[in-house]
């Protein structure tokens, strides 16, 4: 009778258990990161009576959480890779918004200056004409630093989002070590596993792969060891290491994510900071931040050089040769900390159309220097210094350096925000050209005609001297100046090179140039016809050559080598930036719709249904109910027992 | 194959907020007309939109310098059209003096007329354009370019002939400088008709006298019509260089509707399938909206 009674005990108690993990399930169905649990039910030891086994109830043997590694583990990378490139994809959105919006982007300001040169082209002594170039060279500069000051804004924001993200990985790696912790003593203590502090635990784990892909591996069947990149641990049992940010030694401006243990600090490289957000932030930085301040950089730098150039091939109204138009920045050049030597490098941009937008790192080994370009990592190899590299000069200015000094030299990268006008005063725009080409003014008999001069880029730096002139006799021009190779080209295109002192063979229509000067002459000259080509002193009001010379810069290819002019070295840039944000967006849907499939598989597993707790409700209920009638029943027998006398 | 009640709702919300942000998109596509919204949309017709738009800009600002030309040219024509006008009328004048009936008194009238005509010429020779820039005196546009002297006239400007680009490939002067119209060719119109008003005023007295106002009739008579010649030139080259203009214009229109035709091809919305698209897109966020609520609201617990 009392095995009665003691069968609907373990079934009542079993029924109420029931009711209580199903009661657990439905209170944290929306709990995040929650896996259902189940009892685990089986027969009491049966006892022998002779006639056979007879049962001694139900037993509860475990609470078990409904839990598979391997979707978890797909969740987690999952997560890592989408969560990369979300955090590249919002970062980058900023680059794309910028550059979409058209009022504000670089063309219209690079248009509007070009504009002002045509319009002073047309009216070269007119005030308001020169007055308006030099406010569009402003607005142009203005651009290019407001632009160039919201990506170094977006580089700050990389910085902080790094560090907040390094916060909370060590965060998370502290608290996983104490549920390690926590686990350890539950399980050793009882033998049962702690659901809810497993389910915590591997929430954390999911959440540290949003920042940064942490690896898994289970120590003693219940410890936790994670660690990010090749093996660098971040968990280990119940120990937490931690993650920190440290100024890049070769670039200040940048933070790099470091590993400490203890006072000992080193870097880790990019490399092995994949996935999550720090992951995201190092690839967005790398491949759309870096490049895209340093194109726009380079944009600054070759639009200034080169105009600068043709700027000084002029003559201002103060009747003296023009000078720079605007002001260069110099490459960026920082010493690593790390430096032990006391070199001092120096760099300058010698040839803005041979720039690329990549950065430099020059190495030395203890007997040469290593010049990496960083974009592609070619790398050039020098016995000494001063070099030139794609446009750049590396001099030692001053001191040694050690083996294993580095500098970091970065041509481009504060171009934009740097850039500033050098002219202050209308007088001081160059349009007019240096020098005068003139036929006699009596004597000249033919109808030969001179054309107005112009002057190629090498001349500001070898002016003409003196005058020359040219005279014409029986089909031949002598009178060139001394020394200066003759070059001739006809009208129908045939360039000849006459060495200096020759004659040369007139032709009508014919472009000479010599001396750094162009100029054509056309018609018929008689025998003793008289031009003169001298430098000129006073700028005439309407001499507008250099100004006509400056606007043909807005279309030349004065960039990446003589293949794309300004607009055409942005319009990459746009087309580059564009690029990347739709296959960010487009990876970034994938993963997403990948991370949604491994969730509702794993939910599918683990998730709580209501309909099923409903179910498991009433089936608990029932269970309860049906024991319960077995004691009333053995209380029944037992009351028939007592009621005989 | 089971399923949890909260992947239920999130699948629900993610779809839910999915259409959502396709209707989002098609509501800013709308108002802003544009179907490139950023280049991210289109990478590749972004920067051609860019190359596109620049090269509008710049077709534009061509057809802002062949303006000025051409208000450069069209003054010079008028100009030259009074000088031509002049130079005729001066020339009938010279016939007028050679009549062998006139004599000193009838002569000197002519004289008076003919240094009119060299003041009125040598005005016309120093006028300017409407920006106060003078037609004729080369780069120094705002030098006088003549004075006038008892032996006719000494030219101030210099021998260049300013031009401005009307053209990617080309440019045309938009002025001239006085030596080649009025003095080219080894004539000297100035001191031609001074030389003659002068010659004019002398009394006849001999044979000899009669011989030299022959002689400077004559001489006088070749510079006019040698002007006149290089005039025409001038001209014809300067109505020459007008026609290229009008042809240029004429291509920079044609050439402003196809950049126009090609920015809108690229980056245009086509309303039609955007209004049919958002209004697609209603009507399966209504039927998700409707699904969402049919299924979640089913469950066990409403019936126990």
């Amino acid at each position: 009778m009392s095995n009665i009674f003691n069968i609907g005990k373990t079934a009542l108690n079993a029924a109420q258990v029931g009711i209580s993990v199903t009661g657990h399930n439905i209170a944290n169905a929306n709990t995040e990161g929650y896996s259902r649990q189940v009892i685990v039910q089986s027969t009491n030891q049966a006892q022998n009576w002779g006639f056979g086994y007879l049962g001694n109830g139900t037993q509860v043997d475990t609470v078990k959480r409904i839990y598979n590694d391997l979707l978890s583990r797909q969740i987690s990378n999952s997560q890592s890779i989408a969560s990369s490139i979300n955090t590249q994809l919002s970062n980058i959105n900023q680059i794309n918004d910028m550059l979409a919006d058209s009022e504000a982007g670089l063309s219209p300001a690079i248009q509007d200056f070009f504009d002002s040169i045509n319009d002073l082209s047309s009216a070269p002594n007119d005030a308001a004409s020169r007055q308006a170039m030099l406010s569009n060279a402003e607005a142009l500069v203005s651009r290019f630093n407001s632009l160039g000051t919201r990506l170094q804004e977006m580089q700050s924001s990389v910085n902080s989002q790094l560090t907040a993200s390094v916060n909370t990985v060590n965060h998370y790696a502290k608290e996983i070590a104490r549920l390690n912790e926590a686990i350890d003593l539950a399980t050793t203590s009882t033998g049962q596993p702690p659901n809810d502090l497993l389910d915590q635990r591997d929430q954390l784990v999911l959440a540290l792969n949003k920042e940064i892909k942490g690896t898994v591996v289970v120590q003693d069947g219940n410890k936790y060891n994670i660690s990010i990149g090749n093996g660098i641990p971040l968990v280990n049992g119940l120990t937490a290491y931690s993650l920190t940010t440290v100024n890049s030694p070769t670039n200040p401006g940048k933070l790099e994510v470091a590993y400490q243990v203890g006072s000992t600090v080193s870097i880790l490289s990019e490399q092995s900071l994949q996935g999550g957000v720090i992951g995201g932030l190092i690839e967005y930085r790398r491949e759309s931040l870096d490049k895209a301040q340093n194109t726009l950089g380079q944009i600054a730098v070759a639009l200034a050089q080169s105009f600068n150039t043709q700027h000084q091939q002029g003559l201002t109204n103060n009747n003296v040769q023009g000078g720079n138009f605007f002001n260069i920045p110099s490459p960026q050049v920082n010493a690593s900390s790390r430096n032990t030597g006391n070199a001092d490098i120096s760099s300058s941009i010698t040839d803005a159309n041979l720039l690329t937008a990549s950065d430099y790192r020059l190495r030395y080994d203890g007997s040469n220097y290593i010049v990496t370009r960083l974009s592609d990592n070619t790398v050039q190899t020098f016995g000494s210094l001063p070099q030139t590299i794609d446009g750049v000069s590396f001099t030692l200015a001053g001191g040694a350096m050690n083996t294993g000094d580095e500098f970091l030299i970065r041509p481009t990268a504060n171009a934009a925000t740097d850039l500033s006008v050098a002219v202050k005063q209308i007088a001081d725009i160059a349009a007019g050209a240096p020098v005068i080409a003139t036929s006699a003014a009596s004597g000249n008999t033919g109808s030969g005609a001179i054309s107005g001069a112009t002057v190629s880029n090498g001349y500001a730096s070898a002016p003409l001297a003196s005058p020359f002139t040219l005279s014409y006799n029986s089909g031949d021009l002598s009178g060139f100046p001394a020394g200066e190779a003759i070059t001739v080209t006809t009208s129908a295109g045939v360039t000849t090179t006459y060495p200096a002192g020759s004659t040369v063979p007139y032709s009508a229509g014919a472009t000479i140039s010599v001396a750094g000067i162009s100029f054509s002459l056309s018609g018929a000259p008689a025998d003793g016809d008289q031009f003169t080509i001298a430098a000129n002193t006073s700028n005439a009001a309407g001499d507008n050559r250099n100004a006509l010379q400056l606007a043909a810069l807005q279309t030349a290819k004065t960039m990446l080598s003589g293949t794309a002019s300004y607009q055409d070295t942005f319009n990459q840039l746009v087309s580059y930036i564009g690029n990347r944000t739709r296959e960010l967006q487009v990876t970034g849907a994938a993963e997403d719709a990948l991370l949604a499939q491994s969730i509702t598989a794993q939910q599918s597993e683990s998730g709580v249904n209501l309909d099923e707790e409903a179910v498991n409700l009433i089936r608990y209920q029932q269970a309860y109910q049906a024991a319960g009638k077995v004691m009333q029943i053995a209380s029944t027998l037992f009351e028939t027992v007592l009621s005989i006398r | 194959m089971r399923i949890s009640t909260n992947t239920l709702y999130q699948n629900g919300l993610n779809r839910l907020s999915q259409l959502q942000v396709e209707q989002d998109r098609l509501m800013q596509q709308i108002s802003s007309k544009k179907r490139i919204l950023t280049p991210a949309d289109d990478p590749v017709g972004a920067a051609r939109a860019l190359e596109l738009q620049n090269a509008q800009r710049v077709n534009t600002q061509f057809e802002r310098n062949r303006m000025f030309a051409e208000n450069g040219m069209n003054a010079i024509e008028s100009n030259l059209q009074s000088v031509t006008d002049l130079l005729i009328a001066a020339k009938a004048r010279l016939t007028e003096a050679g009549n062998a009936s006139y004599d000193d008194t009838q002569r000197s009238y002519i004289a008076i007329d003919l240094k009119n005509d060299l003041e009125a010429l040598v005005g016309l020779a120093n006028a300017q354009d409407g920006s106060g820039n003078y037609l004729y005196a080369g780069y120094s546009t705002d030098t006088v370019p003549y004075t006038l002297t008892a032996a006719g006239a000494t030219y101030n400007g210099d021998n260049q002939v300013r031009q401005l680009q009307v053209s990617n490939t080309r440019q045309l002067p938009v002025a001239d400088n006085g030596p080649n119209v009025f003095q080219a060719n080894g004539n000297d119109i100035f001191a031609a008709l001074a030389a003659i008003t002068d010659l004019l005023q002398t009394p006849v007295a001999s044979d000899a006298d009669a011989q030299a106002l022959q002689d400077g009739l004559t001489a006088a008579s070749d510079a006019l019509q040698g002007t006149l010649d290089n005039v025409l030139t001038v001209r014809a080259r300067n109505g020459s260089a007008l026609k290229e203009i009008t042809a240029l214009n004429s291509d920079g229109d044609s050439r402003e509707l196809q950049y126009a035709k090609s920015l809108s091809e690229l980056q245009d919305l086509d309303y039609a399938k955007a209004l049919s698209d958002l209004a697609k897109q209603q009507t399966v966020l209504e039927a998700a909206q409707k699904a969402f609520v049919a299924t979640t609201s089913l469950s066990l617990f409403n019936l126990i």
